[in-house]
């Protein structure tokens, strides 16, 4: 940045103002100073005849003249109002003809006079150069933070972000104009302090959030950092727009929080097409089930049929039927589930059972489809929990598939229950391909599949993990998995203990 | 012999399901129209009705709670069936006796009517 030039100055009354600046700070105490010796001169020779009337009033005029100019122009400027004045005194001393005692004495209050204005210009000059840098440095330091800030705004004005700046001093909001483009509408720069004094309605999770709720408020006032917040804002007019927010707040050096910033992003779009994706999943599921119905109805009725002709080819190929149309039916409801717990729609009717009998009844009816496995569970003691029956079968139910699908014929599958501080603990371990390290974290993911070293995949969604995950998960359980690749998995869940 | 009405706006479900109960020793009627439903079950005199929750035209839990209502139907146990699990809880409220959801095994609403008619 040039620096500014140094126009701002003290103001002072300037009588040769429009002679242009840079020339006449050596002309004006020049031609000033000359000005008022010869009207000094001309006052004492032609008025008063009287050289000693004039002395004192004389040199209050002059020290005013070097006040005056030394203030104006600094120490220089005092100086050549000094320089002209000694010279004037010099003259007059020579035009009286002074000699002896009066010279000497005349000459010895010049230089008196002299050092006195010098003494004077020097003061006064210096006194006005250090407030003229002091008062250059505050404006240019002013005039750096006007300029930060005009870019600090330019740039979030450019961002493809919504961006909130709020300050705590003044309990106000400003925002970019990428949020103002999102709401359609300018931010009332005032941070309310009810919720009738707001023009939109915020919600998260459906509950309407009061100001000092909002994660840029949360951030200013409490010192909190809010991390991809989903709220809801809901116009007047009934639009609703659905944000992603993050907010954080900003302490100066004594940590004491002096503002806070918020980024805001538009996920209306994304939320809709993910509604509509899960409201087709939704419907097309619960289509898919009508014909099934009927196909699997109509398959007992062939299945009776043929029973009673004894063609054992034609039964096999139809217990094949059933086994695939049960197949299509678990897809069908894996669909379910993974859309259910993306809307936030998986419920659970908790009631006391015992796992292990749980585990039991998962082997009599998943072991029907092992190939030579060998299962083995040992039975103590009951362990009860409080959960839902149904859902945790279907984790056991996934556990105990893929132990099967992703392990050899003939291999082992070792299923335990365990009590461990007010937890039940349940592990199936099976022998077979095992995952890699990388993989570990990821099989819990939705429609992530475990490939061999062959990078062959095996067949299903992928969703048996994930829909095991949030199960354990909303049941305030642990879901994790130990495993080396080429030796087997193991993998555990934790549930509470029924208190009963 | 028992007699059981069928209600399912699915042909193939109604057709099945009326061959199967046949079979196993039940007379069997059926309508794929909720709004008859009523009037067959007052001209039929079923034992029992199996009852579809999501009828095109008609919500079975309607149908349900109407012949819960008619002091000569209430005593009819009605099994209700849906491909919509959600809806357990108001067909239970709506007085039906049993919830099946679709896709079921027959054994399933077999041993449930079984129970009901015993």
């Amino acid at each position: 940045m040039p620096l500014t030039k140094v126009k701002h100055s003290l103001p002072v009354f300037n009588p040769f103002a429009r002679l242009g600046r840079a020339r006449y700070s050596t002309v004006a105490p020049l031609a000033t100073t000359i000005l008022a010796a010869v009207l000094i001169e001309f006052i004492v020779n032609s008025i008063l005849h009287s050289p000693e009337a004039v002395g004192i009033p004389a040199i209050f005029v002059f020290i005013a003249l070097i006040v005056y100019f030394s203030f104006r122009d600094g120490i220089k400027g005092g100086l050549i109002t000094t320089g002209i004045t000694v010279g004037y005194y010099l003259y007059i001393i020579y035009s009286r003809d002074y000699s002896g005692e009066q010279l000497r004495g005349s000459l010895e209050t010049t230089v008196l006079l002299g050092s006195l204005y010098a003494g004077i210009s020097v003061v006064i000059g210096w006194l006005k150069q250090t407030l003229d840098r002091v008062i250059v440095q505050e404006i240019e330091a002013r005039e750096l933070a006007e300029q930060g800030r005009i870019r600090l705004e330019s740039i979030l004005d450019q961002l493809p972000v919504g961006v909130i700046l709020a300050d705590a001093k003044t309990n106000s909001m400003q925002a970019n104009r990428y949020l103002e483009k999102i709401l359609q509408q300018k931010l009332i720069p005032e941070i309310p302090d009810d919720i009738s004094k707001t023009r939109n309605t915020t919600t998260r999770n459906g509950k309407v959030l009061k100001p000092n709720e909002w994660p840029i408020t949360q951030a200013l006032r409490e010192g909190k950092r809010v991390f991809a917040q989903e709220i809801e804002v809901i116009k007047p007019e009934g639009k609703r727009l659905f944000l992603r927010v993050n907010a954080t707040p900003i302490r100066n050096g004594t940590r004491k929080i002096v503002a806070a910033v918020s980024t805001v992003y538009d996920i209306t779009t994304e939320k809709e097409h993910e509604q509509r994706k899960n409201d087709f999943i939704n419907m097309a599921s619960h289509e898919l089930k009508t014909p099934i119905t009927s196909m699997k109805l109509y398959l007992e009725l062939l299945e009776r049929r043929v029973q009673k002709s004894q063609d054992i080819k034609t039964i096999e190929a139809l217990k094949k039927i059933q086994r695939q149309t049960d197949r299509l039916q678990e897809l069908i409801n894996d669909l379910l589930d993974v859309s259910r717990i993306q809307t936030g729609k998986l419920r659970f009717q908790k009631e006391s059972f015992d796992l292990c009998e749980g585990v039991e009844e998962t082997i009599e009816v998943v072991g029907q489809l092992a190939k030579n496995h060998r299962i083995l569970f040992k039975k103590k003691a009951s362990i009860n929990v409080y959960a839902d029956r149904f859902r945790i079968y279907q984790v056991l139910t996934n556990l105990l598939t893929n132990a099967i699908k992703y392990s050899p014929p003939e291999s082992k599958i070792i299923i335990k229950v365990t009590k461990e501080d007010k937890k039940a603990v349940v592990s199936v371990q099976d022998f077979g391909i095992g995952i890699d390290q990388d993989q570990l974290k990821k099989v819990f993911d939705r429609l992530y599949q475990v490939t061999d070293s062959k990078e062959k995949t095996f067949p299903g969604l992928g969703m048996g993990l994930y829909i095991s995950k949030e199960i354990i998960r909303r049941h305030h359980g642990k879901i994790w998995v130990e495993s080396q690749k080429g030796k087997g998995s193991t993998f555990n869940f934790t549930l509470p203990l029924s208190s009963s | 012999m028992k007699k059981i009405l069928v209600v399912d706006d699915d042909e193939g479900i109604v057709d099945s399901l009326e061959e199967i109960l046949e079979e196993e020793g039940y007379q069997v009627d059926s309508t794929v129209r909720g709004e008859e439903a009523l009037p067959k079950v007052l001209t039929f005199r079923p034992d029992l009705v199996v009852l579809d929750v999501l009828i095109s035209g008609t919500d079975g839990r309607d149908v349900c709670r109407q012949l819960k209502q008619t002091p000569n139907t209430k005593d009819i146990p009605v099994v209700m069936i849906s491909a919509r699990t959600d809806t357990r809880p108001s067909a239970l409220k709506a007085g039906a006796a049993d919830f099946i959801s679709k896709p079921f095994d027959v054994d399933d609403l077999l041993r449930s009517i079984q129970k009901r008619l015993d």
